[in-house]
């Protein structure tokens, strides 16, 4: 529903074009001595960790930014808080980032967000499949019902090049929607043949049984950038000093969280509700400080592909 | 309700019986655990949430939410639907407006209230003042409208001016009224402010529910749908005795009183 309605006022944004966004997207500007404040908008798992933990360390407040947080359910809904100018700051997966930038939309990435850790077996994502399933490797999905959290995105793609890279058919895998949260019961219930995850129900769906048949990011492109943070374009023109410095306050943040998982995991239980057992045992993703420019493209060519979208947009101009 | 003390009992050995039910099932594996935890379960996790400073934080933002607008959508309940229903031209010019717009679902704003507000509280604000207006504003018409002919002949003989009109004539007949479509209005607002922050992922228990939902904490999740229920249950106990005491004189409440 809330993706329903994301999508309509995206669409609604579309229409009125750069009217929309004229009016927006500078944060207020601050009176002397005083930090800028910047809104930033994430979805409360485990991906954002770096951003709460680079808050609270201060990492924002040095650089005379006084960061506020709030989440929402999916990045769909935060690109039109991002072009409205109702936040500064935005997290969203690549593919979502490409398909808003293929319609139009004026999204400038600003840094990294997360990316897979490029291991097979230790990613933070996966294709499972119940213990008894006879789909041993991603090509036997090829004509097997997939769930996926949000259909025509990232999910899918990657799904269907970890079928492709298998030899299977890709075109022959069924997918449907459903939330991350009930993935695992409809696998146990039967309702779909493999689910894809990420943490923290990857480990609830392999506790459950479950097998993990593909692990799609990796398959997708070595270190793959899954989600960055981004902005519109109009305030990285209007307020490039801002930007920079908030880049550089949430380089510092990745890096600190890549170094110090242990923390990563305590700072979990402050925005999700991720219970204390599970966030101790959960795969983390990777936090490179750089965004992976030719696993971008590789999103880029599979949406296409894929036909999500007829052409990939300028990265040069979406890219930082 | 004519016997309180004893017609209170039946009721807690039915909610002692479902918490009961709700323990056996998962226990014996009826259902699973995992997605339908046994009430002693959800219990510690409630237990768990009330050391949280975010849970009384987003239960202070649901209160503020719904209570807010309830009290907007009470003030403009009364006032237009004792206007409206005062002048039989308004009456007749709006009360097709009127029951083509109580109809539609709040819920169906929502992408409404998001343009317009965004995703801050004020796009739940809408939905909630919305949904509770058209219950004051319905029952104060027909209250308005059930003035006693007679009565109200009187008054006009007795040259009554119109303020006093509504003070001694109008008003004691749409209390009761009134004080209905405040009950009303007042699940009908804790129903919206909830469902707004679970769909809009404004702040209050509703995005605390979809971020526990989001994090595979079941328990944690039931706990705090439990924690809205109980809101409920509280505003139902709240508005009844205000309605007992507002209306003692009213013989509605008088004959439940035990000969």
């Amino acid at each position: 529903m809330r993706r329903q309605l994301a999508a309509l006022v995206s669409f609604s944004l579309t229409l009125t074009g750069a009217a929309a966004c004229g009016s927006s997207g500078t944060p207020s500007k601050p009176s002397p001595g005083q930090p800028d404040k910047v809104a930033g908008a994430v979805i409360a798992i485990v991906d954002v960790a770096p951003v709460y933990l680079g808050k609270q360390k201060g990492f924002f407040s040095q650089r005379n930014i006084d960061l506020s947080l709030s989440t929402s359910q999916g990045g769909a809904a935060i690109v039109p808080a991002v072009l409205n100018g109702q936040v500064q700051i935005g997290f969203s997966n690549v593919t979502s980032l490409l398909l808003a930038a293929s319609k139009g939309l004026p999204v400038k990435m600003v840094c990294n967000g997360v990316a897979s850790t490029g291991v097979p077996d230790k990613d933070y994502s996966g294709v499972v499949v119940k213990a008894g399933s006879p789909v041993r490797t991603a090509a036997d999905l090829a004509g097997k019902t997939v769930a996926v959290n949000t259909l025509k995105n990232i999910g899918d793609t990657t799904v269907r090049a970890s079928v492709r890279k298998a030899g299977g058919d890709p075109k022959a895998v069924k997918f449907v929607e459903l939330a991350f949260p009930d993935m695992p019961a409809a696998l146990q219930a039967g309702r779909v043949d493999a689910i894809w995850v990420v943490e923290p129900f990857l480990t609830a769906a392999k506790a459950g049984g479950g097998r993990v048949v593909a692990a799609n990011y990796v398959d997708t492109a070595p270190n793959l950038t899954v989600a960055t943070y981004f902005t519109s374009a109009q305030l990285a023109k209007s307020n490039p000093d801002l930007v920079k410095r908030f880049t550089e306050a949430m380089t510092e943040s990745l890096r600190y969280a890549d170094a110090h998982p242990d923390e990563v995991r305590q700072v979990l239980g402050t925005y999700t509700q991720i219970a204390a057992d599970v966030a101790a045992k959960l795969t983390l993703p990777k936090w490179p400080t750089d965004i992976n420019r030719q696993s971008v493209q590789t999103l880029a060519d599979l949406a296409v592909g894929d036909g999500l979208m007829d052409r990939a947009p300028d990265l040069s101009a979406l890219l930082p | 309700m004519s016997a309180p003390a004893i017609g209170r009992w039946p009721g807690l050995v039915g909610l002692l019986a479902f918490g009961g039910l709700l323990e056996l099932l998962p226990r014996a594996g009826l259902v699973p655990a995992g997605y339908l935890p046994p009430s002693s379960r959800i219990a510690r996790a409630l237990a768990d949430q009330a050391r949280r400073a975010e849970f009384w934080t987003a239960l202070g933002d649901t209160v503020r939410t719904w209570l807010t607008g309830l009290a907007i959508a009470v003030a403009a309940g009364l006032v237009c639907g004792i206007v409206i229903g005062s002048v039989p031209a308004l009456r007749t010019a709006t009360a097709s407006t009127v029951e083509f717009l109580r109809p539609i679902p709040s819920v169906a704003l929502i992408p409404l209230a998001v343009l317009l507000y965004g995703t801050g509280i004020r796009a739940t604000l809408v939905l909630v003042v919305y949904a509770a207006f058209w219950q004051v504003l319905v029952q104060v018409l027909h209250g308005v409208g059930d003035v006693d002919p007679v009565a109200r002949d009187t008054a006009l003989s007795y040259r009554l001016g119109r303020w006093a009109r509504v003070r001694y004539l109008v008003w004691p007949t749409a209390l009761p009224y009134a004080l209905t479509g405040v009950r009303l209005a007042t699940s009908v607002a804790l129903v919206l402010a909830v469902t707004g922050e679970l769909v809009i992922g404004t702040p209050g228990l509703g995005r605390e529910i979809a971020v526990a939902q989001g994090s595979g904490a079941v328990p944690a999740m039931y706990a705090l749908v439990v924690v809205t229920g109980l809101l409920g249950v509280a505003a139902n106990l709240v508005t009844r005795a205000a309605e007992r005491r507002v209306l003692a004189w009213h013989p509605s409440v008088r004959s439940e009183v035990p000969a």
